[in-house]
């Protein structure tokens, strides 16, 4: 199961104090870029180059949570858009379906969890070599993006 | 207070809320809340409606995002966005998010999904202040 991000360029100019940017700020206008997500022939990437990724990773964090408490069903919401991610556990397995892209992705429990986690450390990293004001920044750091 | 550079001018953003008085008088159908009534609970910023123009406009590059019909302008989005949080369903945000989804059925195109099918619906995300933080048609 591969889970990756590309941050975007082009967002960065219009936020010249990120040390003080508010927490809608970093869900919505923040950080946007790609996610990449596949396993095999199956590609549920969302290569619009706008998705907030602090949030994406926020949510996905919170998903994987939920689906490691319990069986269920967990859905995300895109920002700017109908589209949603579908994420169902069964078993130990996770099974993520997409409303824009065909296919399904299976992939055991904690390899998902695992997954995830990578994706929010080292999003966290790239934001904060990129950005080191970030670090200064109360919410950025009560959103808990990296957690050890 | 939040402080933005945006093409090369502050913004300050409490000093830039455009003032919501576009839908006064509009006629409801009957057991509707006059859309009027929303100027008092929702703002629109510059901020705002830049990143909806951006991403959502009928000539917007960007992929992946619902689109609003040509013809929209400034006013009537903002006529839409009120009658959306006057009478649409509303939610809580998901995930985390704060604020809260408002989405409210047309009855008419207003735009297009992301599969470029006619859409009727508008989505209105909204944070804790009451300020909209985007808004698309689906």
């Amino acid at each position: 199961m591969k889970m990756d991000f590309r941050l975007s360029e082009d967002w960065d100019e219009d936020f010249a104090d990120l040390a003080n940017v508010e927490e809608t700020d970093l869900r919505y206008y923040v950080a946007l870029g790609d996610v990449m997500l596949g396993r095999g022939q199956i590609d549920l990437s969302a290569n619009w180059g706008w998705i907030p990724l602090i949030d994406f990773a926020l949510a996905l964090l919170e998903i994987a949570d939920a689906l490691s408490a319990a069986e269920g069903s967990e859905t995300f919401e895109f920002t700017e858009s109908e589209a949603t991610l579908q994420f169902d556990r069964a078993g130990e397995e996770v099974t993520i379906t997409s409303s824009y892209a065909p296919g399904e992705i299976r992939a055991p429990l904690p390899e998902f969890k695992n997954q995830v986690d990578d994706f929010a450390r080292r999003l966290d990293k790239a934001l904060l070599d990129k950005h080191p004001e970030l670090e200064l920044n109360p919410e950025y750091q009560r959103l808990r993006l990296f957690r050890s | 207070m939040r402080a933005l550079s945006l093409g090369g001018f502050a913004l300050v953003c409490p000093i830039l809320f455009l003032t919501l008085v576009a839908g006064c008088g509009i006629a409801t159908a009957a057991g509707q809340v006059a859309a009027g009534d929303a100027h008092q609970q929702v703002t629109l910023n510059r901020w705002a409606l830049r990143h909806i123009q951006q991403r959502h406009w009928p000539d917007s590059p960007a992929r992946g995002a619902g689109k609003f019909a040509p013809g929209i302008t400034e006013e009537s989005l903002r006529e839409m966005i009120y009658e959306a949080v006057a009478n649409g369903h509303s939610r809580q945000n998901t995930h985390g998010r704060p604020g809260e989804i408002y989405e409210y059925d047309f009855g008419r195109p207003i735009g297009t999904t992301i599969d470029g099918v006619p859409a009727n619906r508008l989505r209105v995300v909204i944070n804790t202040r009451g300020e909209v933080v985007t808004a698309f048609p689906f």
